[in-house]
């Protein structure tokens, strides 16, 4: 043991063994300060998601929650508070006006905050308690409406309750956009005296619920499989609402970087295992000769392996742990609450990314080392037995194995393999051809570029496998450089930063030149109004929804629930024709919902609107970017098939704080119009995208230079051979010139066809990654083609250079004895 | 006083397969190396000769025939013990010296020391570093050394374990005229003072007539020279 670790410690002293640690570190680091950053990302928008929730998860419920429900929480641990909602006409005297009224247990909201006011329309300060027993919180448009102020007393059902409040907002942001009523809040105390709700009422029950994340996923194990139709389990982010594709949609983006961080990481290690194999040959077969056996060798490799992956892994968890500080830290003054501590659970990721790269890189070639016969040293041409298929398979499964670990799915790394066996079947054929041909063009020894060519051919595979790992490197950059802009560009255009944040609804024919009276003396932007009926779609192409999709078959969700329909003239904003004629005489669908109810153009749909049926064709396919907050619709239809139906109009506008309380003021003569603010949402979906943007920003920067690095260690993984043909070529009197040139020809060439190379692979993991990863439309990046091989030939030639510098400036007998 | 045989081979034949099919390099060799011997193998380039140092060695395995090393029959053991044999019987010179690089010139001689877990292994390499007059140079790396001094630290490394048998590999084959007499002289005054058996490889006519026996390496034969 002493003696393993006493050749360690000298061979890091001499700096052999460096490569191989830095090439750890680099891993470990990598992945580690990614996993832990995602950690963070995902901890602060959960519970930013929270607030918006009231809870870290919520069941939701047609029925009352039972009472085990709550009895499992209490045994976990879990906090919990319950709320539930319901329609009712609240009174005022002579008013009344039908309300969305909320009751809620002490403890609510469980995370975020209720926005109150004792003033009409203001502003409104924060508050964590829901209202007293006997007290009522009615918003602002709802006191007007009723005509009271602060303690006057209302009636709810049998009871009459006291207006403490003015609600401004709810911490229940996310679900009330759907509550179209005005609302009020009641303490839960106060329910069972308003005997408003009877068998048959209209309710919704909720139970919150808070607590360790373990305890939560143990609870969902437990309540989901007694969840009914009308139950769902709702988690902060979830997939499907905005900010849940949000950050799903920057997760992909991380774990995708982390990915490719992880075939860095494969990379830098191969690379500097097989260095140090190749320095280590004729050591290990000394070594043999003074009397080591090969259990002596694999003792003193296994300890020095040991060694070094402690101090790897050790030194980059810590590095790993300092980068996502710093990321962190720059990304602090952009956050508006503090990113939670990362979980110490994630240091596994970056342990475990060490060991299996080490595993897959150095246990094979240290295999080799073992093999190896002391009988090269009297014979250095002596073969080496070895099987380079099965040394560099190992390590292909190995990393395919840790991106599914990291990833937890299959899609990500099948398709990153994919492209590096494309790619390097792709390497070895167009490399060998152009090399071929390179040499067969110029042949002779007396300018650079015959010299240059003629190394290329002479030294095939090495090269060949140097095209590949640069081509990878580049290739990763510029995936991740084409995912970045993609996603970011995407994103900003979804929400520019006066996207409309209010929807107006019920708006009547006959009121809508007074409110465009309004938003026009405010000066507020407003989209299109459209009309809306409410029907439902019972037939497709003559068969009956209930044949096509019986009860135990879940039915698209076109068929499952009434929908509002419209009718225009324009396509609308936010929307744009993907395949027929928008003005025939039929339906125009949605492709997303046309998609999943698995319709085709002309399929004939059955809409039953207020008791009468109307059969259409689909004459046309829109794609709706629902980001717009523009109003749009799943199916638009003629003017003529709804124009006799009684309906009423949507519209959204864009308030900004200095407007809002005018608006909201000058809207309380409409007291039948609702309105719905989805500001608070839009600006945490703004909020979130600016850090996230922020953050891939920094991850991108984190990987690219973690690529260079690897860049850097690939150049420099067969200097030697070049340094000493320099070298030799100066002893025979070239002129430095000449072999600078050579160099530059041989670098050039190799950076200028990895760089074309790694653009056909990027562009085709970019389309796999936008059809299959990010769901969505494949596009052509012109950009990739030129980035390429400018950073091919410009990088690889300027690292190479720099680092052969030696053979021009150096007596050409030094440069012998060093290599 | 009875004689020792130190290397004994009988009948041995060496094959490897070349691009033009199997190439028969020994042809029924046999040969007996008697304890404190000093034996030159000569011949020209390609014929053999490494290739016989390194089998009598036990760096290879032969195709047919027997090499015993002190009795020790090399065909029935596997490399494991092999190398356990070469750690207690075998020194080694070669042409390229093969200092490890990582290694200072000490940590180099303590090397053969330290693999039987020697604890004066330090001790006993300065004092050879001393006798072979590099006491100055003990924490020196090979790159700082001339060739004629790694050389030396190799001599150096090859006594340190107090080898029975010393191979030898062209010891001066990369030395100028004058380090190669210091080298020789060095090796042939440790080879007396530790009675060490030496088999040694080399073209240098010179360093072949200090030895007391010379066989040519010819066609794969080996003919003692008289």
């Amino acid at each position: 043991m002493q003696f393993a670790l006493r050749l360690l410690l000298r061979d890091i002293r001499s700096g052999d063994i460096l490569t191989l640690i830095f090439a750890l570190i680099i891993s470990v680091s990598t992945v580690t300060a990614i996993s832990l950053f995602i950690d963070r990302l995902q901890l602060s928008f959960e519970s930013e998601s929270a607030n918006l929730m009231a809870a870290d998860r919520l069941i939701s419920s047609d029925d009352a929650i039972p009472d085990n429900w709550q009895t499992k929480a209490d045994e976990l641990g879990l906090k919990q508070a319950q709320r539930t909602s319901f329609r009712t006409m609240i009174f005022a005297g002579d008013n009344l006006q039908l309300s969305q009224v909320s009751a809620v247990t002490a403890l609510y909201p469980l995370k975020g905050v209720y926005l109150v006011d004792d003033t009409l329309f203001g502003t409104g300060h924060e508050y964590t308690q829901p209202p007293q027993p006997g007290k009522i919180w009615l918003s602002s448009r709802l006191a007007s409406l009723l005509g009271v102020k602060i303690g006057d007393q209302v009636e709810v059902g049998e009871t009459s309750l006291t207006v403490s409040h003015f609600l401004v907002r709810d911490p229940n942001a996310s679900s009330s956009a759907f509550a179209i009523s005005p609302r009020a809040v009641i303490n839960m105390a106060d329910l069972a005296a308003t005997q408003v709700i009877i068998p048959g009422s209209r309710v919704r029950y909720s139970l919150l619920l808070a607590g360790d994340k373990d305890l939560l996923d143990q609870y969902e194990s437990w309540v989901t499989p007694q969840l009914n139709d009308g139950q769902r389990w709702r988690t902060p982010t979830q997939k499907g609402e905005r900010i849940g594709d949000t950050i799903g949609k920057a997760q992909s983006f991380l774990l995708l970087a982390g990915t490719l961080a992880v075939i860095l990481s494969g990379i830098a290690m191969a690379l500097a295992s097989s260095r140090f194999v190749k320095r280590h040959l004729m050591q290990v077969a000394v070594l043999k000769t003074l009397g080591a056996t090969p259990k002596k060798l694999v003792q003193v490799f296994l300890i020095q392996f040991i060694a070094l992956f402690v101090i790897g892994a050790g030194i980059g968890l810590a590095a790993g742990w300092g980068l996502q500080l710093i990321i962190s830290s720059m990304l602090a003054g952009l956050m508006s609450t503090a990113l939670p501590e990362p979980s110490l659970s994630r240091l596994w990721l970056g342990v475990a990314t060490g060991l299996v790269s080490m595993l897959a890189f150095c246990f094979p070639l240290m295999q080799r080392l073992i093999k190896v016969s002391p009988m090269s040293v009297l014979q250095p041409g002596f073969k080496v037995e070895q099987n380079t298929v099965i040394i560099y398979g190992i390590g292909f499964v190995g990393m395919f194995g840790l991106m599914c670990l990291y990833t937890g799915g299959l899609i990500l790394p099948s398709i990153m393999m994919l492209a590096i066996v494309g790619i390097g079947l792709l390497v070895a054929l167009l490399g060998y051809g152009v090399f071929s041909f390179g040499r067969s063009l110029t042949s002779g020894a007396t300018s650079g570029w015959q010299i240059g060519f003629a190394a290329l051919y002479r030294r095939l595979f090495p090269n060949l496998f140097q095209l590949l790992v640069f081509t990878l490197i580049i290739m990763l950059g510029l995936i991740l450089v084409g995912v970045k802009s993609n996603l970011i560009s995407d994103w900003q255009q979804q929400l520019p930063a006066d996207a409309p944040n209010h929807y107006l609804f019920n708006v009547q024919a006959d009121q809508i030149d007074q409110i465009d009276k309004v938003t026009d003396s405010l000066n507020i932007k407003r989209s299109d109004w459209f009309p809306m009926v409410r029907g439902r779609v019972i037939n497709i192409n003559g068969t009956s929804v209930q044949t096509l999709y019986p009860e135990d078959k879940p039915e698209p969700e076109l068929f499952s629930r009434e929908l509002n329909l419209t009718w225009s003239d324009e396509i609308g904003k936010g929307s744009k024709l993907l395949e027929g004629d928008f003005n025939a005489n039929g339906l125009s669908i949605e492709q997303r919902v046309m998609q999943e109810a698995n319709l085709k153009m002309g399929d004939k749909l059955t809409i039953n609107i207020g008791g009468n049926d109307i059969t259409l064709p689909i004459t046309s396919v829109r794609e709706v970017d629902w980001g717009s907050m523009q109003p749009n619709f799943y199916l638009i239809l003629p003017k003529q098939a709804l124009a006799d139906y009684p309906a009423n109009f949507v519209s959204s506008v864009f308030i900004s704080q200095q407007n809002a309380q005018p608006f909201y003021k000058a809207m309380s003569q409409f007291p039948t119009v609702s309105m719905l603010n989805v500001g608070d949402l839009l600006k945490q979906v703004q909020t979130v995208i600016g850090q996230l943007s922020q953050a891939i920003q920094l991850v991108l920067l984190c990987i690219l230079s973690a690529g260079a690095l690897v860049l850097l260690a690939s150049v420099r993984s067969t200097l030697e051979e070049r340094l000493e043909e320099g070298a030799l070529l100066r002893v025979l009197g070239a002129k430095k010139s000449l072999v600078q040139q050579a160099l530059f020809v041989e670098f050039g060439a190799l950076g200028l066809f990895s760089g074309l190379i790694a653009a056909a692979g990027a562009e085709a993991c970019l389309y796999g990654l936008q059809v299959f990863v990010f769901k969505a439309e494949a596009s052509w990046h012109p950009l990739l083609w030129s980035l390429g091989p400018l950073i091919g030939v410009v990088v690889i030639s300027a690292i190479g250079l720099f680092a052969s510098r030696k053979v021009s400036s150096v007596p050409p007998m030094h440069l012998l004895r060093e290599v | 006083m009875a004689v020792t045989t130190a290397i004994k081979v009988t009948n041995l034949t060496h094959t490897v397969s070349a691009n033009t099919g199997d190439l028969t390099i020994l042809k029924g060799i046999s040969l007996d190396i008697q304890e404190g011997e000093s034996v030159a193998i000569v011949g020209a380039s390609g014929s053999g000769k490494s290739t016989l140092l390194g089998l009598l060695a036990g760096l290879d395995v032969n195709t047919s025939g027997e090499i015993y090393l002190y009795d020790h029959a090399f065909s029935a053991m596997d490399e494991e013990q092999r190398a356990l044999l070469r750690g207690q019987y075998v020194g080694f010179i070669f042409q390229s010296f093969h200092l490890l690089p990582s290694l200072q010139a000490v940590e180099n001689v303590m090397l053969p020391a330290e693999l039987k877990g020697d604890k004066d292994a330090r001790q006993k390499a300065e004092a050879l570093l001393e006798k072979v007059g590099l006491s100055h140079r003990l924490t020196h790396y090979p790159n700082q050394l001339s060739g004629g001094e790694q050389q030396r630290v190799a001599i150096a490394r090859a006594f340190a374990s107090s080898p029975k048998i010393l191979f030898a590999d062209e010891p001066t084959g990369n030395l100028d005229e004058g380090n190669g007499r210091i080298i020789i002289e060095q090796l042939f005054e440790m080879n007396k003072e530790q009675g060490t058996t030496l088999v040694m490889v080399t073209h240098d006519n010179h360093l072949a007539e200090k030895c007391d026996r010379q066989l040519v390496m010819s066609a794969g034969q080996l003919v003692e020279k008289n």
